[in-house]
Order: structure tokens, then C-alpha cells, then sequence
């Protein structure tokens, strides 16, 4: 089992604890371990971990998982963005044996949209998709104290957010390799979305599924026909 | 901000998209420092097939250093001495650089987006979006 990275001094007041959703994400990762590594053998990949929170997850990819790639986080809430370059500082201990340079950038944006088109070869996104009456609109001043609620509330079906990565999915990911795992839970209707993504000529497929709590959460892989 | 994310990141704006003059953006009244990281020349070399030199020389002229070869070197080899200078150079700036405090402008719709403490920000006013 591939160790969890540490996270420290995190204000969860501010940021999104790592939670069942998070592991979820790790385990999804450990398991595709040998199908990333394979298929990004011949390249430095481009990684893009979307809403990277606490850095919790970007971290285990670059320890574990890809350790020779350029890594860009990206995080609409500052403080995320602070804690996620925190959170590989705090844990690149070991990987000085492999002489290997810590190329974890993070940029405050929304979703990849300061990314270059058509660049980002492995896109991982654990997004906000607890169902609400709306997507809360961003905050002007950093010590606003709704910043987590933007890392909850994904508005109808708790789909609106993940939608819009989804309808620019084809420009976003790199034309031959690139590859998403992005997180469901039951209410978002995974399945149809699947569905609905197949029809654009995607193939997706169901990594892991599990029960936590009351939630059923589940992770797709997206990528091209 | 390291040097070599200015490799992958454009104007956000929906306008911008297909032209030209999004990428780079040009870099304005920035504060740099050194972050020593490890120096591995194979995955340096292996890393510079895929990133755009053009971007690179423009982005470095705007910090002052205009000491550059003009086209990207190639085929470069960790024993040889002239090409370990090269390298040496390329990880000083590519990847020790890092952007502390600066402006970063788009030269196709002319707005400005700044880095503070390291971290660029390329929120939108939501009339922009």
C-alpha cells in the first residue's frame, strides 16, 4: 500500500479537510498505478489536479505515482493554493534520494482555464458535487468565510461545475494520451453521464465505487475512443 | 511560481483563446528568487522536447536575461562539458526561478493578472467570464 502523505497546519475553517471522498481519490490512483506509469513512459507527463484543497492528493501523485512530471494544482480559493505547495514541501523528505525536482506549481483559476489547450496529459478533478440550489459565487476578500462552501456546492445535480470541465474536456487534455478520473456521488447520475459521454465519443469506465456514510461515490476515467 | 510554468499558462479570457498574442504573457516588475532544487540532467533533457522555446526566450527577455541560445538546443549529452553548462543553466532558470511578486499581461486583451507570494491568479471579474 502506497503511503498517505502528511498534512499539516491546514486551516480547516478555509480549506477542504481530506475526507472519504479524498482517500477515494488515493486508492482510485494506487490502483491505475501501473496503467499512468505505462502509458506516460515515454513523455514527462503534464498532471493538473483541479481544486487541489489541501494538496492531500497532487502530493501522493507526485510521490507515489508520477514523480518525473510537471505538475500544475489549481484552486479557485487562495488559501488552497498556499496549502498545496505546503503540503509537497512538507512531504518531499524521501524523494531527495531519487534526485528528483519538485515541479508542483499551484494557480488560482477556475477549473484548467489559464492552461494551455490541449496540453494536460493526466487531469484528476475531485469536484464540488453536493447538490444545491446554486454554485456560490466567489468570494472578492480572501478572510471571506464562505470559501469552503465553494469546494461543496455543485448546483443542480451537484453537476453544474463538473459539467463545465466535461463540455471542454476535448480541449483540454492532451490529443493521444490524455486521461481524467474525476468523482461522482450517486445523486449526480454517473451513469448517465457516462452515458451521455460515450455518445461524445469518450470511453468511461467505473475505477472504484464505495459506500461512505450516506453517500455512494464512485470515479470515472474518461478518455478517447 | 516556477519559470517553467510560464511554459503552460495563457490569458483565461474566452476571447483570447485563439489568438497569438495570449501566450506567453509578458511579465512585468517581478521579484525573483533562487529555490535550490535537485539537479538531474536526463530529466531535464528529456523535459525540454515539450516545452515551447520561443516562450521561453520571450518570458526570459522579459526578466532581464537575454543569454539564451536562439533556438532550442537538442541533443544535448550530461557527459559533455559545454552541453552540462547549458543544462546547468536551463535548471537554474527553469526550474530554481521562481516568480515571488510580479505582473503577468496580456499582449492580445491587455489585462493584468498578478502573482503574490508565489501563487499567480487568474480569477476573473465575472463580467469576464
Amino acid at each position: 500500500m502506497l503511503p498517505t502523505p502528511n498534512v499539516k497546519n491546514v486551516d480547516y475553517e478555509r480549506v477542504y479537510e481530506p475526507a472519504e471522498d479524498s482517500f477515494l481519490l488515493l486508492d482510485c490512483l494506487e490502483e491505475e498505478c501501473e496503467f499512468i506509469q505505462s502509458r506516460f513512459k515515454d513523455i514527462i507527463p503534464m498532471v493538473t489536479e483541479i481544486g487541489g484543497g489541501s494538496g492531500i492528493v497532487t502530493t501522493f501523485l507526485y510521490k507515489n505515482i508520477l514523480p518525473k512530471a510537471i505538475f500544475i494544482a489549481t484552486d479557485i480559493n487562495p488559501h488552497a493554493c498556499e496549502a498545496i505547495v505546503n503540503t509537497v514541501k512538507l512531504n518531499k523528505g524521501d524523494n531527495n534520494t531519487l534526485k528528483i525536482p519538485n515541479l508542483v506549481d499551484s494557480c488560482q483559476m477556475n477549473l484548467t482555464s489559464a492552461i494551455k489547450s490541449e496540453t494536460i496529459d493526466l487531469l484528476v478533478f475531485n469536484p464540488p458535487y453536493v447538490p444545491a440550489t446554486e454554485v456560490p459565487d466567489i468570494p472578492n476578500d480572501p478572510e471571506d468565510d464562505t470559501w469552503l462552501d465553494l469546494a461543496l456546492l455543485g448546483g443542480e445535480d451537484g453537476m453544474v461545475t463538473t459539467w463545465k470541465l466535461l463540455d471542454d474536456l476535448d480541449t483540454i487534455l492532451s490529443p493521444t494520451k490524455g486521461v481524467a478520473y474525476i468523482l461522482f456521488c450517486a445523486r449526480n447520475n454517473p451513469d448517465k453521464v457516462a452515458e451521455i459521454m460515450r455518445s461524445r465519443g469518450w470511453n468511461v469506465e467505473t475505477v472504484i465505487l464505495r459506500k461512505a456514510g450516506w453517500e455512494v461515490l464512485s470515479i470515472l476515467k474518461f478518455t478517447r475512443v | 511560481m516556477k519559470f517553467l510554468t510560464t511554459n503552460f499558462v495563457k490569458c483565461p479570457i474566452k476571447g483570447c483563446q485563439s489568438s497569438l498574442d495570449a501566450f506567453p504573457l509578458k511579465y512585468e516588475e517581478c521579484q525573483l528568487a533562487q529555490e535550490e532544487q535537485e539537479y538531474n540532467p536526463e530529466f531535464l533533457c528529456h523535459m525540454l522536447e515539450r516545452l515551447d522555446w520561443n516562450a521561453i526566450l520571450k518570458v526570459a527577455h522579459d526578466l532581464g536575461n537575454d543569454s539564451l541560445p536562439p533556438t532550442k538546443p537538442e541533443d544535448l549529452d550530461p557527459i559533455m562539458e559545454d552541453d552540462q553548462a547549458i543544462l546547468k543553466d536551463l535548471h537554474t532558470l527553469l526550474l530554481e526561478t521562481q516568480v515571488v511578486d510580479g505582473k503577468m499581461v496580456c499582449k492580445n486583451c491587455q489585462h493584468i493578472y498578478y502573482i503574490k507570494n508565489s501563487i499567480p491568479n487568474f480569477l476573473l471579474p465575472p463580467h469576464l467570464c
